[in-house]
C-alpha cells in the first residue's frame, strides 16, 4: 500500500500539488485523471522519486505493516527507449546494472528478457533498433524494460498518449490484461476520461493540484461530487434554476431532482448527460422544454442530436439510440419537446470546490 | 506511337547536381589545387634526394614530437573538452554565459600572441612558472600546452549540442532501472557522445599538427629536441629550399592524411548504431 500524506509541491511561483492525502491499496489499477496542469503528472514523478515534495510524507508499506523496498517501474510518455540499443539490450538493460551480487547469469538474463518480448508480443524483434518499431511496439518495449526489474509498482506517464486511436484503444486492454496477470499495483496518468473509466479500479480526479474526487468508474460517473467531475467525465446539458420543496424550477417547468440536495440555497444548476434527455413530439406541460432541431450526427450506433432551446436560445445535446430516433424520424428545424430524465443538481456551494 | 518517358527519379529537393558541382569545384580550388601543388614541387626531387630530406635524423626527430605533443594535445582536450561542455550544460552558475563565449577565443586571439604569453606566465621565472619544480618553457610540454590552448574549442563545440539534445528521460529511465550514475553516464550518455567527441579529437589533432605561430615562442626551437615539424618547413623556406620544404609537406600530409581516415572510419564505427535511426 502506498500512503501519501499532505503532499504539496511547487515549481518556482507555480503551486503544482495542494495537500494531497492518497492510499493506494496493493494490487489496484488507479488512474490519476485530470486536465493539464492539474498536477498529475508531478504527483506520479513524486511517487516514483524521480521529484521530491516540498511537503508531506510518501509510503510504501507491505502489506504486512512492515516498509516495503522501494521497487518502482516508471514508463515514460515517450518511451525514452535508448536509441543506441537493440530491443533485447533495452529490455536487458535493468538486469545488467544490478551490483554483481545480484546480477543473474547472462544466460538465465537472456531467457528472462525473451520470455518478457514474449508477454508484450514482440518475440522476433530483439535485434531490432527502437527507430525500427512503431510508436505501440516502442511503448511494449518500455513496458517489457520495466518490467525486467520485477518493480511492485509501476508507473505509467500518459502511456497511450502519443499514439492513434485504434493502438490506444488495444494496449489499455492489453495493459489491464497484464495487470491481472503479473500482481503489480499500477498507476497511470492520463487525460483522456474514456480510458480511465474504461480500464481502472479507481480513478482519482486531480485538478489544480487538488483531489476533487476519487472512487471507482462507477462511483465518479454516476455520483460525481461536483460540477468539475460531472464536466470533466463526459458532455453536459445544463438547466440553470431555482430550488423549491425538492424540485428545480425553471419557468413553468418543474424536475424531479437524483439525490437529496442539503444546501438552502435557492439558485441551482441541473446537469444532464446527453443520454438522459429524452424527445418527444408530445407537448407535456409540467416538464419538458420546446426546441428546434439544428443539427443531426446520424452515423455510429447512435445518433446525437443538437437543439436550440425556443425560450432562452440556449443549446441542448441530446443522444438517441438508433431504434430511438428511427422511431421518431426527426427532422432538423423541427421543434419538438425536451425532457431531461435525470437531473444532478449542484448549488453555488458546489462551485467552490 | 511513342512510349512515355520514363519519369526521373524525383527528389525531395532540387539542384542536386548543381550543389554537387559547385561544391567540387569549390573543394578543388581550395584544396586540391594548393595541396596537388605540394606533391608537383615536391617532384623536382629524385627519389633518393626525396628520401635524403624526409629521412634526415633532425627530421625524424620533428616528426615524432609534431606527432607526439599533437596527439597528446588532442587526449587531454578530448578529456577535458568533455568535462567543460558537461559543466556549461548541466549545471547554473553565474557568468556562465560569459564563460561560455571564453571558450572560442583561443580561436580568435592571434597565435603568436597565445604563444608569448603562455611563455612569459610558465618561464622558469615567470609568475606561474617560479612555482613549478620542473622546466615547462622550451620543453615538448610547453609545445603540448601550446597545443591545448589552441585546439581547446573543437571538443567543447562539438560534445555541447549533444548533451544538450539529451532527453532527460533517458537519464531519468535508467535511474529508475536501479543503474548508477556513473552507469548511466558509462552506457547512456556515453555512447551517445562518443562520435562527437572523436570529431572534435580529430578537428583537435589536426589543428595541433599544423600549429606554428603560438609553438614557435614556447618551444625553442632547439634541434632534435624541441623543433616541430613546421618549423623545418619555415626553415628550408626560408633558405630558398622550396623543393626541401615540400617534400616535408608531402610526408606530414600524407600521414596526417591516413590518421584522420582512421579516426573518421572510428567514428563511423561508433555512431553506426546512432545513424541507423
Amino acid at each position: 500500500m502506498i500512503r501519501l500524506t499532505d503532499i504539496s509541491k511547487r515549481f518556482g511561483n507555480y503551486q503544482a500539488l495542494k495537500g494531497i492525502d492518497l492510499d493506494i491499496p496493493s494490487g489496484e489499477l488507479v488512474a490519476l485523471l485530470g486536465p493539464s496542469g492539474s498536477g498529475k503528472t508531478s504527483l506520479l514523478r513524486i511517487i516514483a522519486g524521480l521529484e521530491g515534495a516540498d511537503e508531506g510524507s510518501i509510503r510504501f508499506d507491505a502489506d504486512e505493516g512492515n516498509e516495503l523496498e522501494k521497487n518502482v517501474g516508471f514508463v515514460f510518455q515517450h518511451y525514452a527507449l535508448f536509441k543506441h540499443m537493440t530491443v533485447f539490450e533495452n529490455v536487458a538493460y535493468g538486469l545488467k546494472v544490478k551490483k554483481r551480487k545480484d546480477r543473474l547469469p547472462k544466460k538465465v538474463i537472456r531467457e528472462k528478457v525473451l520470455e518478457l518480448l514474449k508477454l508484450v508480443r514482440l518475440e522476433g524483434f530483439a535485434d531490432r533498433y527502437p527507430s525500427q518499431l512503431s510508436g505501440g511496439q516502442r511503448q511494449r518495449v518500455a513496458l517489457a524494460r520495466t518490467l525486467a526489474v520485477e518493480p511492485k509498482i509501476l508507473l505509467l506517464d500518459e502511456p497511450f498518449g502519443a499514439l492513434d486511436a485504434k493502438v490506444r484503444k488495444e494496449l489499455r486492454r492489453w495493459l489491464r490484461r497484464l495487470h491481472d496477470e503479473v500482481a503489480v499495483t499500477t498507476i497511470f496518468v492520463t487525460h483522456d476520461q474514456e480510458e480511465a473509466l474504461d480500464v481502472a479500479d479507481r480513478i482519482v480526479i486531480l485538478n489544480d493540484g487538488k483531489i476533487i474526487q476519487e472512487g471507482s468508474p462507477d462511483e465518479v460517473y454516476h455520483h460525481p461530487n461536483s460540477p468539475f467531475v460531472y464536466n470533466f467525465l463526459g458532455d453536459v446539458n445544463l438547466f440553470k434554476g431555482r430550488l423549491e420543496k425538492g424540485k428545480l424550477h425553471q419557468g413553468v417547468c418543474e424536475w424531479e431532482i437524483n439525490g437529496d440536495i442539503v444546501s438552502q440555497s435557492e439558485t441551482a444548476v441541473g446537469f444532464v448527460r446527453p443520454h438522459d434527455i429524452s424527445i418527444s413530439r408530445d407537448h407535456a406541460l409540467k416538464d419538458s422544454v420546446p426546441a428546434w432541431i439544428t443539427y443531426i450526427q446520424a452515423f455510429g450506433k447512435s445518433v446525437r442530436i443538437e437543439l436550440k432551446r425556443q425560450d432562452s436560445e440556449e443549446y441542448l445535446e441530446a443522444e438517441l439510440s438508433r431504434e430511438q430516433f428511427t422511431e421518431l424520424r426527426l427532422q432538423i428545424k423541427e421543434l419538438v419537446f425536451v425532457k431531461p430524465n435525470q437531473l444532478h443538481v449542484f448549488t453555488p456551494d458546489d462551485y467552490v470546490i | 506511337m511513342t512510349l512515355a518517358k520514363p519519369a526521373r527519379p524525383s527528389r525531395s529537393l532540387p539542384g542536386f547536381g548543381l550543389t554537387l558541382g559547385f561544391s567540387l569545384f569549390y573543394l578543388s580550388l581550395l584544396v586540391l589545387l594548393p595541396l596537388s601543388m605540394v606533391f608537383l614541387k615536391t617532384a623536382g626531387l629524385s627519389w633518393e634526394e626525396f628520401l635524403g630530406v624526409v629521412t634526415d635524423k633532425r627530421v625524424v626527430a620533428s616528426y615524432k614530437l609534431s606527432f607526439g605533443t599533437a596527439f597528446l594535445a588532442a587526449v587531454i582536450n578530448l578529456v577535458f573538452g568533455i568535462l567543460i561542455a558537461w559543466v556549461f550544460t548541466r549545471y547554473r552558475f553565474p557568468f556562465r554565459r560569459l564563460l561560455d563565449g571564453l571558450i572560442d577565443l583561443p580561436f580568435a586571439l592571434p597565435t603568436a600572441v597565445a604563444g608569448i604569453a603562455l611563455t612569459t606566465l610558465y618561464a622558469e621565472q615567470g609568475w606561474i612558472g617560479q612555482w613549478i619544480p620542473f622546466k615547462i618553457v622550451y620543453t615538448p610540454i610547453g609545445i603540448t600546452m601550446a597545443l591545448v590552448f589552441v585546439g581547446l574549442p573543437f571538443v567543447v563545440r562539438m560534445v555541447q549540442p549533444i548533451l544538450q539534445g539529451l532527453e532527460r528521460e533517458l537519464e531519468e529511465a535508467s535511474y529508475m532501472m536501479g543503474a548508477t550514475r556513473l552507469q548511466t553516464f558509462q552506457h547512456i550518455i556515453f555512447p551517445e557522445i562518443v562520435p562527437a567527441a572523436l570529431t572534435g579529437f580529430a578537428l583537435t589533432f589536426a589543428r595541433a599538427l599544423g600549429e606554428y605561430g603560438s609553438v614557435v615562442f614556447i618551444a625553442g626551437n632547439m634541434p632534435m629536441k624541441t623543433e616541430i615539424t613546421p618549423l623545418i618547413i619555415m626553415t628550408k623556406l626560408e633558405q630558398y629550399d622550396y623543393a626541401g620544404a615540400t617534400a616535408i609537406a608531402v610526408v606530414m600530409l600524407v600521414i596526417s592524411f591516413i590518421l584522420l581516415l582512421c579516426i573518421n572510419g572510428l567514428q563511423w564505427w561508433a555512431s553506426r548504431k546512432t545513424e541507423e535511426n
